[in-house]
């Protein structure tokens, strides 16, 4: 148990979504491992569910794994899965702000964040961010850009840009959004990840990367310009490497971090590496922030099949981060 | 049955995979047709520690009845001497392009039911060929072809195909039509019925993160990609899509799909080589003949060092077989005709010839 670090917290998310029954999964699973919170109301977590209310976090440890730790946040109504109700949303909304809140005081070492639903938040309290990332960089403060790592223990990787169509990435990934995603993902390697000289490898956008302008010219024009640039200021880089090349075991085995170019360049090799076992980590802000890869699911909320192994690990990397910068 | 084996570039492991290939009693069954330059030859058997006892031919010796087992044709086009090792030159880019024009030419003509290539370096070709843009462009300008092959990657778990290949990412959505992706999803089932699969089930890639996630990241998944779809399953193909790109392959290993159809580049290949790195083969087909690699590259990195692991090739080299054998007898009763190797490849030779 490790016990010298603050408390994870995890935030309840949209509680009509599948967030109360994986906590309850992952907790069982890693009760004796890892001491958390689940700050929601207490109606909303599945019937039978062992749990205890705290008023402090810092009382969590001593329940010893006997009982859910549960910070109290009342919400105006109950709940039925798969059916979020406008009048939950503002609790969830503050759930999120007072769990930040935690963390930015140190009382808790990490935020694993449940799932939410953004057409809820928006039906129910006029949710003005884009999404779950945005509100977190707000509430942090700051104008750090955040930026979304991928995570199993086969790869991280880094899409620099993610929800948009891929006609529209040349147009997105601009020399600002890259330089920012690389110097994030390498400052987070080295802070939260514990990496001394974190080496990264960063992904042509093209087929090929490109082939020397034969398959596209970004490559030449700027991506690999920008490279350099950075390498000279003492980042570990190489790149642009072709995607298709620098995923298999023995290419992963020469970096700790993959930058990708778009989504599913990024998606594909994680999920067919570790479909089940990918997190999210949201790098740039200013604590550790993970969540599962998954949404709410509100088609099987409810009906206890929902695999908690993504919230699992993503407690699981939480810990051994909180862990690795002590 | 006769493969026409085309050492590729010189730079890379292509001599040691093809020394390897020949020396294998499984894969070479004395029905090899090997085409490159016999010094090459002696180095990638140095390389991979074999000795190969191989009848060598000149080109010109090709106007008479052919030897029964597997044989060389040297073109003496490419002194291992002259020719570094561990990167691409000019020189390995202009012999490799000889070799698969010489191998597609007799594919051409009946002499080979089968064109089988070590890997080449693209840069390589292009130092020596500046138009060089990829296979199915040369292919067709070499063999006049009336239609252009498609590029399949196989593995014996999935299969994958694309609607469009080499071309900037920026481009991909532009390209992408309606009919192109009937055609494919056409042709990649009939090519997989020609390879046993009965009603192949396909999986379509969506071309948007979370197949456009109701139009909220682009509008192809739901205007181009679902009618495609449509119209295939009319025609009673067996097809499913779109689905986001990273659970498609993840589904299709499970056992939902023979094949899956990505958008681009990258998009299948990312997964296809993550799936099967060392076992993947590359098959050229729609043309009269299949036209088979490995999936891999020329590993530069590892040239000349005796460690190139043959897998893959030696599966290219089982699968172009199995196709070939697939694609009956029409096609032997045209062998051994009147065709003028000797002059073929004399001009496949020609730097000055005009192809196409």
């Amino acid at each position: 148990m490790t016990s010298a670090l603050a408390p994870i917290v995890i935030s309840c998310g949209e509680p009509a979504g599948i967030g109360p029954e994986i906590t309850l999964g992952a907790w069982q699973h890693l009760k004796s491992e890892i001491v958390m919170a689940w700050m929601g109301d207490p109606r909303h977590l599945p019937e039978g569910t062992p749990f205890e209310i705290i008023d402090d976090i810092g009382e969590a440890a001593a329940l010893g794994g006997q009982a859910l730790p549960v910070l109290r946040h009342d919400f105006a109504c109950d709940n039925r899965p798969g059916h979020p109700d406008p009048a939950n949303a503002r609790g969830v909304i503050d759930v999120i702000a007072a769990c930040v809140d935690l963390v930015q005081r140190g009382a808790a070492s990490a935020l694993c964040t449940s799932p939410i639903h953004k057409k809820a938040l928006i039906d129910g309290a006029d949710f003005a961010y884009p999404g779950h990332t945005e509100y977190l960089q707000a509430l942090a403060g700051g104008d750090t850009r955040a930026v979304m790592m991928l995570a199993s223990d086969a790869l991280r990787v880094v899409p620099a840009t993610i929800h948009i169509a891929l006609e529209d990435v040349p147009r997105h990934l601009t020399p600002e959004v890259l330089r920012d995603t690389i110097r994030i993902t390498h400052d987070a390697l080295r802070h939260q990840f514990g990496i001394d000289a974190p080496r990264i490898a960063v992904a042509g956008l093209n087929p090929h990367a490109g082939e020397s302008g034969a398959m596209g010219r970004q490559e030449i024009q700027w991506i690999a310009p920008l490279i350099a640039e950075l390498a000279a200021e003492g980042l570990d880089l190489r790149g642009p490497l072709p995607a298709d090349t620098m995923f298999h075991a023995r290419a992963r085995a020469g970096y700790d971090a993959a930058v990708a170019m778009y989504h599913d360049q990024a998606l594909i090799p994680i999920k067919t590496l570790d479909f089940d076992l990918g997190v999210n980590v949201t790098l740039g802000l200013p604590f550790i922030r993970t969540s599962p890869d998954h949404g709410t699911a509100f088609d099987i909320a409810g009906k206890g099949i929902a695999s908690s192994t993504s919230m699992t690990q993503a407690l699981k990397l939480a810990a051994a981060m909180a862990a690795s910068r002590g | 049955m006769r493969i026409a084996f085309a050492i590729g570039d010189a730079g890379g492991i292509s001599p040691e995979l093809a020394a390897r290939i020949l020396a294998d009693e499984e894969a070479n069954k004395g029905d090899m047709m090997v085409i490159g330059d016999r010094r090459l030859l002696a180095q990638g058997e140095a390389d991979a520690g074999v000795t190969l006892d191989l009848p060598v031919l000149s080109p010109g010796d090709l106007a008479r009845p052919l030897p029964g087992g597997s044989f060389m044709v040297d073109l003496a086009n490419c002194d291992p001497g002259s020719v570094p090792q561990g990167t691409w030159s000019a020189e390995g880019g202009r012999a490799a392009i000889e070799n698969f024009r010489c191998a597609l030419l007799a594919g051409h003509v009946g002499t080979a039911d089968v064109v089988f290539f070590t890997p080449f370096n693209k840069h390589a070709m292009r130092l020596a060929k500046a138009d060089y843009v990829d296979e199915i462009g040369f292919i067709d300008a070499t063999i006049k072809a009336p239609r252009s092959g498609r590029e399949f990657n196989v593995l014996d778990e999935v299969w994958n195909a694309r609607v469009t290949s080499h071309i900037p990412l920026r481009q991909v959505a532009d390209a992408l039509t309606e009919d192109r992706i009937v055609e494919s999803l056409e042709l990649t089932t009939e090519i997989m019925e020609g390879a046993g699969f009965v009603r192949p089930r396909i999986g379509v890639a969506a071309l948007n993160p979370h197949a456009g996630d109701g139009r909220n990241f682009g509008t192809e998944d739901d205007d181009i990609l679902a009618p495609a779809v449509a119209r295939a399953q009319a025609k009673q193909l067996a097809v499913t899509g779109p689905i986001p790109s990273d659970t498609v392959f993840v589904r299709a290993v499970k056992g939902e799909f023979d094949a899956v159809m990505t958008m681009y580049h990258d998009q299948g290949q990312i997964a296809m080589k993550l799936l099967g790195f060392d076992r993947g083969v590359t098959l050229i087909a729609g043309y009269p003949f299949p036209i088979v690699t490995p999936a891999h590259g020329t590993a530069y990195d590892i040239a000349g060092q005796g460690v190139a692991h043959a897998g893959a090739t030696k599966n290219a080299v089982a699968l172009g077989r199995m196709l070939a054998e697939r694609l009956g007898k029409g096609r032997a009763e045209a062998e051994e005709e009147a065709a003028d190797l000797p002059a073929l490849f004399h001009r496949a030779l020609d730097p000055d010839a005009v192809w196409g």
